[in-house]
């Protein structure tokens, strides 16, 4: 019988899913020649911080096919349906494929010499007359290390600034922060392979299923091998993970911090810690209190660690009983005593996971440091199977912003620019003066776009993000963008956004597989690809675009490379030594990625734990050994609970939580160019409880006024949605560039990690 | 038209009568039922919003548990 090349394809399609399920012996010997034609490449998907492995299939020069690849230990050959759009987002109809210069109200096409002349010469004036902290570039958890890494060292290295921050400041600084003041260093000690190995999971706003569908996927397959398997899911919204949770735990906005330290308080007052661990590898401490919210121009704190007993940490907690906290948090105190015992529980190896529920929060930082407090009481952390692991939410948040250090604050490698020896080793390998790098941090990501709506920074680039969509209290900083008297803003993105419509100057940006990368994911693993397919038109990437400046502003001598991300790989990969150890450009081209720190080619599954850890040394069984003054311990801390910078009141009643649907990612910049995404969830909507809509006499799919002291929009009320509001809160997601529901959003922030917090603020509806 | 194929996992004891009721939708195949109640699909249809669609209504079928994307040709798109 003759085969048509259908029956190849579909052969080759069960294949690859017999394959992933572990029978691959079940595939047809027609599936190869379904492949005849199609070159395959690897890549890390372009979505979320999960780090999924794709195929990519390229034939005739476009993307013709994807795969899970079966390689790819994080996914192991599946991916979750974002994965069918994957390609998609590359050839959207209104792809940017030319320069466009703002003429009056309208942009115009141009060269890509024109453009760059406009630009330099904007950055050449700005210096001149207002010195180089007028200038300013504001990237992402997108850009490649490479894209990121160039744009550090253009700004701190050549034009002498500190004014660059990423998008990753919204989503990930308090986790940072959370890390360095705990363990004094960035990012995880456990890995993914914990998924499969505990047998209690407790999220922490965290909806997985929606946002980090593949890695809650492993803990479901871990729960149909092991019944014991537990999940419980701290919410303050009911959602597909709350769904499948063994337990869903409702809680009001901001009492995480009270039921952390209940917890803790339990744990103690039973003595269910863990007495030889606490000894040998912990340190208690505490810090200021009423520490603000940021919300002032040019805001600032320092905080101030104080040393403290077990005994006055005991003291501390003892505010924080069950009763007590039932009343903050509306969680039975008996459930908290029952969670406390389960954390505890020394037959259970339990595991903490959580993403934006913390990190958007005024008092981020802290309550990332209450969920260690209770891993580190317990001993329950550097172990298979047990860990406190910060889930992210961009492809590298982890790998550029945090690891290369695109912060205002930051160098690579966890060093700072306050450090003198950490900014003259920056010097050495850049081969600049130490004096050029600027000793002070400027502005964090608010601070930044506060000081263009003053006219303090007059230049902004921003790569691969789209901040006049994302950023809270958006009003201010929309019409700040706009205000003239020098203020010039350059975007360079893949599609028209609401950021390109207030810039000066948009620049058209290819995307991943359109070049070289490399990404870091939420587990350490670094992974790197080769460009598959051409950019559209006349776009490049962002990383030339950078060179490109540099060239004009005359710090072309920064990029001397011939094979520019080897050669720059191989100069950054210097920075990155005493646990944060990352291998040759050549062991990433030949991998599946590997998990930092990679010391004499192996990589390293457990931070800080003997016999995985090369830097721990035999017989010290675990060893924080990054936080030096704390002689290798980590920090418990006593931080308490504290209101948020807005909570309802009788004029806004309700508390307005903003968040991602797993249709669309962020600010709907690619997502909403497929038009299959667009139909399955076209606008945002307003997520209700019935009751509270009954009150107002609202029906389902009934239009309502929103309105914050910031902002108003109508929008529909879905009382039957996929979500589930509690009474009380509302939620709406943040894709939809018609309907900005970030106008509304308060600016306040941690002032520790000034992450600011998109979770909680007060707003009232009504009928529209 | 495209082609892909999916990986459903289903409620211990649960893959054969989930895969019967699968076979019912237009535009599902499926290749395979492992011991370990995970069934192997093709999933075809006119363009990817319906294919998609397909996979969603898997997503709700009663006793699965998770449907994961393994393989997507969409060639002659």
């Amino acid at each position: 019988m003759e085969l048509s090349r259908r029956d190849f394809l579909k052969a080759s399609a069960a294949a690859a899913a017999f394959a992933a399920a572990g029978a691959p012996l079940l595939g047809s010997n027609n599936a190869d020649a379904a492949e005849a034609g199609i070159k395959w490449g690897k890549a890390p998907c372009r979505f979320c911080g999960t780090g999924c492995g794709v195929l990519v299939g390229v034939k005739d020069g476009k993307i013709v096919a994807t795969k899970g690849d079966p390689a790819a230990p994080v996914n192991r050959g599946l991916n979750c349906i974002k994965g069918y759009f994957l390609s998609k987002i590359l050839y959207g109809k209104d792809r940017l494929t030319k320069p466009l210069i703002r003429k009056g109200n309208k942009m115009v096409e141009a060269s890509w010499d024109e453009a760059m002349t406009l630009i330099a010469s904007k950055f050449k004036e700005a210096i001149e007359k207002h010195g180089p902290d007028s200038v300013a570039m504001y990237g992402s958890g997108q850009w490649t290390v490479f894209e990121g890494y160039a744009a550090s060292k253009l700004f701190k290295g050549g034009i002498g600034t500190n004014n660059i921050e990423p998008n990753a400041r919204l989503c990930m600084a308090s986790a940072v922060t959370g890390f360095m003041t705990t363990f004094a260093s960035d990012e995880p000690m456990g890995v993914y392979d914990d998924l499969d190995l505990g047998d209690t999971y407790f999220l922490w706003g965290a909806n997985m299923a929606e946002c980090h569908p593949v890695l809650f996927s492993r803990i479901i397959d871990n729960r149909l091998k092991n019944p014991a398997v537990k999940i419980i899911d701290f919410g303050t919204r009911r959602t597909r993970t709350s769904q499948m949770a063994d337990q869903y735990i409702k809680f009001t906005p901001q009492t995480d911090l009270a039921l952390l330290n209940a917890i803790a308080y339990v744990i103690v007052k039973e003595k269910l810690y863990d007495e030889q661990f606490i000894k040998k590898h912990v340190v208690f401490k505490k810090g200021k209190t009423n520490i603000g919210n940021g919300l002032e121009d040019k805001f600032k704190f320092t905080d101030d660690p104080k040393p403290m007993t077990f005994d006055e940490y005991k003291e501390f907690l003892s505010t924080y009983t069950p009763e007590y906290v039932e009343k903050l948090s509306g969680v039975p105190a008996a459930k908290i005593i029952e969670l406390a015992r389960l954390y505890a529980d020394k037959k259970r190896k339990v595991n903490s996971l959580w993403t934006m529920g913390f990190n958007q929060h005024t008092r981020g930082t802290w309550v990332n440091n209450l969920v260690y407090n209770v891993h580190l009481l317990t001993g329950k952390i550097c172990r298979p199977g047990e860990n406190p692991l910060s889930l992210t939410g961009q492809p590298s948040a982890c790998g550029t912003a945090r690891e290369v250090g695109t912060f205002t604050h930051r160098l690579p490698a966890d060093m700072v620019v306050t450090n003198p020896d950490h900014r003259a080793m920056a010097a050495k390998i850049w081969g600049i003066d130490p004096k050029k790098i600027p000793e002070k941090p400027t502005y964090n990501a608010v601070e930044m776009f506060r000081a263009l709506d003053r006219g303090d920074i007059k230049v902004v680039w921003t790569q691969v993000t789209n901040p006049f969509q994302s950023l809270p209290n958006l009003n201010r900083f929309r019409k700040g963008a706009r205000k003239g008297d020098g203020r010039f803003v350059i975007v360079s993105d893949m599609y028209p956004t609401k950021s390109t419509e207030v810039a000066d100057v948009i620049l058209p940006s290819a995307s991943w597989v359109e070049k070289e990368g490399v990404f870091g994911n939420a587990e350490r693993r670094t992974q790197q690809w080769f460009k598959m397919v051409e950019a559209p038109g006349e776009a490049r990437s962002d990383l030339a675009q950078t060179i490109e400046l540099a060239k004009r502003l005359g710090h072309g001598n920064l990029f001397p490379y011939k094979y520019i991300e080897k050669e720059m790989w191989e100069e950054y990969r210097q920075f990155t030594g005493g646990g944060k150890d990352l291998a040759p450009y050549e062991a990433y081209v030949k991998s599946r990625g590997l998990r930092w720190p990679v010391v004499n080619g192996k990589e390293t599954l457990y931070r800080y734990a003997e016999g995985y850890d090369p830097y721990v040394k035999a017989g010290e069984g675990i060893k924080f050994y990054k936080n030096k003054k704390d002689d290798g311990r980590a920090v418990i801390w006593a931080r308490p609970y504290e209101a948020a910078a807005e909570a309802p009141d009788k004029t806004y009643p309700f508390w307005l939580c903003t968040g991602r649907v797993l249709e669309h990612w962020h600010t709907g910049t690619m997502t909403g160019r497929v038009p299959e995404l667009k139909r399955a969830y076209p606008s945002a909507v307003c997520e209700m409880h019935p009751d509270d809509a009954k009150k107002l006499g609202i029906k389902n799919l009934q239009k309502v006024k929103i309105s914050s002291r910031r902002g108003t929009i109508t929008l529909p009320v879905d009382l039957n949605g996929r979500g589930k509001a509690e009474k009380g809160n509302i939620f709406v997601a943040f894709f939809d560039e018609t309907k900005l529901i970030n106008e509304l959003c308060i600016d306040a922030y941690c002032p520790i990690s000034g992450e600011p917090d998109y979770k909680k603020c007060a707003v009232k509806v009504e009928k529209a | 038209m495209p082609v892909s194929s999916v990986v459903v996992q289903c409620l211990e004891g649960t893959a054969d009568s989930v895969a019967v009721r699968i076979s019912a939708f237009t535009g599902v195949e499926i290749q395979g039922v492992l011991p370990d109640g995970q069934i192997v699909a093709i999933i075809e249809a006119d363009d990817i919003q319906n294919e998609v669609d397909l996979v969603s209504k898997l997503h709700d079928v009663i006793d699965v548990v998770t449907v994961r994307l393994a393989y997507h040709n969409f060639e002659d798109m």
